[in-house]
């Protein structure tokens, strides 16, 4: 009797030991749980401070949860004044005036916008690249993200490449108007007669001014397309109008040169989205290099194809050609021909970079055949506009 | 009698260049070397044809351009801008205010200047 007794109490107090035990793991599980919290939400808050963009995290009923460093800044609020807030009332003060009108739908009961890198200028003080993002699970909404970039810079940046560029056109080409003027006038025979021989090298010095402005047109031109790549004003149109208009404009070249010059162009070809005065530029270069590079009595013919989902260019000239060894090369950067160098044509080797840039931009394909002394075609595709 | 060509030019040298290209081919030329000046001609020499430059030491071309146009007496004679700016964004503005055309200096001799001119004036 007395050792059931004992039996029973070990075996209770051995429950009980264990149940402690139990009980003291929960207890370790859950503090570790709660210290894993903990420190996932420090690495998240560290992430979000340091995060040089400006993050806003509003919660479902558009209160501001958190506000990161940059935020505050640009807002010029104070942090702590505005957690827990409406997210409508950051936006007192003139300067965040447009901010707010990209941001909050005043019709819809003040809900916040979606929207992706939309550019907003804060005063005249910032520009900045919003995105919103909504936060939800399947069932419900859990508040808005709000991502402010920082571009004032790269704006400011921008407008000073825009201001240099027109700048530099005008300094650079003042004094080669006058040399320009000054030579036409002469040779035209406004300040008396000229022997031949004195004619022959103002000619030749003409001829040099003028390839001078031709080179600050195509340097200038290729700083517009690298600050670019980047089409400014992208609108449906007609390939075969700038084709026509590049073709008209450059016949004076042709007879020049002497070669003849045929188009083909198909009846009904559909829009393709294109910066007009881009397209221009690299058509006429291709246009430029075709005549240029061909021998008199020469022939250079275009086309138009109509494909599928796409329209192709083609320019066919029986020009010198360019040699094998230099094919991989020939888009890059200041390439010139070895065989067109010995012609002592005159050319930047900016075109058909400047003209690939283009195409590229226009999301289309550029690419050529060519056979030493026989002739060269460049073809460029591009993709006809969506409707 | 003989048409007159108003030269708005801050540049010495191509104002003498242009002058004396417009008096040889038989053209009657006033000229001035700054905006606000060349405005006051347009109004007191009503010439046949403006010659206008853009970038002008005080009043730039542009604004000559805007007031000549606002002007109900000056709002018809024509204006040829002759700049040597040429980003197409100068070259709408110029002809959104209400330019006959716009013509890059370095891309143009005096004759054919003056060819362009000819088709306004006769």
């Amino acid at each position: 009797m007395y050792e059931e007794t004992v039996n029973l109490k070990e075996a209770k107090e051995d429950e009980l030991r264990r149940v402690r035990v139990a009980l003291l793991n929960i207890l370790e599980d859950t503090e570790e749980s709660r210290k894993e919290a903990v420190s996932e939400r420090n690495k998240t808050m560290a992430i979000i401070e340091n995060l040089t963009d400006g993050i806003l995290l509003l919660n479902k009923v558009n209160q501001v949860e958190i506000i990161s460093p940059p935020v505050v800044d640009f807002f010029r609020k104070e942090k702590e004044a505005v957690i827990g807030k409406d997210v409508s009332d950051l936006f007192s003060g003139e300067d965040l005036k447009q901010l707010k009108e990209a941001l909050i739908d005043g019709e819809a009961g003040r809900k916040v916008k979606q929207i992706f890198r939309q550019e907003v200028s804060v005063g005249n003080r910032l520009d900045l690249e919003v995105t919103t993002v909504y936060l939800k699970t399947e069932s419900e909404e859990k508040g808005v993200l709000i991502i402010f970039h920082d571009v004032t810079r790269d704006k400011l940046v921008e407008r000073m490449k825009t201001e240099f560029v027109s700048i530099a056109a005008h300094q650079l080409r003042t004094p080669l108007s006058a040399i320009k003027w000054t030579l036409r006038m002469v040779l035209d025979g406004d300040a008396g007669a000229l022997s031949a021989e004195q004619k022959d090298l103002l000619e030749k010095t003409y001829v040099s001014n003028e390839r001078m402005i031709s080179l600050i047109n195509d340097l200038l031109n290729v700083s517009r397309i690298e600050e670019g790549r980047f089409l400014y004003k992208q609108a449906p149109g007609q390939l075969e109008e700038v084709v026509k208009t590049v073709v008209e404009s450059s016949k004076e070249l042709f007879k020049m040169r002497k070669v003849s010059m045929s188009v083909d162009i198909p009846e009904g070809i559909s829009p393709v989205n294109m910066d007009k005065e881009k397209m221009e530029l690299a058509v006429q270069n291709l246009v430029e290099n075709a005549a240029k590079y061909t021998p008199e009595g020469g022939s250079i013919h275009i086309t138009l194809e109509k494909h599928e989902a796409e329209v192709v260019f083609k320019i066919k000239d029986t020009g010198v050609g360019i040699p094998e060894a230099e094919h991989e090369r020939i888009f890059t950067k200041f390439f010139r021909g070895d065989n067109v160098i010995k012609m002592e044509t005159e050319g930047s080797g900016l075109g058909l970079y400047t003209t690939r840039n283009i195409i590229d931009a226009h999301r289309g394909k550029i690419w050529f055949e060519s056979k030493e002394g026989k002739g060269t075609t460049f073809f460029f595709s591009l993709p006809y506009a969506k409707h | 009698m003989l048409k007159k060509i108003l030269l708005i030019e801050d540049d010495k040298f191509l104002r003498e260049l242009m002058n004396k290209k417009l008096v040889v081919m038989g053209y009657d030329v006033v000229a001035a070397a700054d905006g606000e000046s060349g405005l006051a001609m347009i109004k007191e020499a009503k010439p046949d044809v403006v010659l206008l430059d853009l970038i002008l030491p005080g009043m730039n071309g542009f604004d000559v351009l805007e007031k000549a146009k606002a002007d109900p007496e000056t709002a018809n004679v024509p204006v040829i801008i002759l700049s040597n700016l040429g980003q197409s964004e100068d070259i709408e503005k110029g002809l959104k205010l209400g330019a006959k055309d716009f013509l890059v200096k370095a891309h143009f001799t005096p004759q054919e200047i003056i060819n362009k001119l000819k088709t306004i004036v006769e």
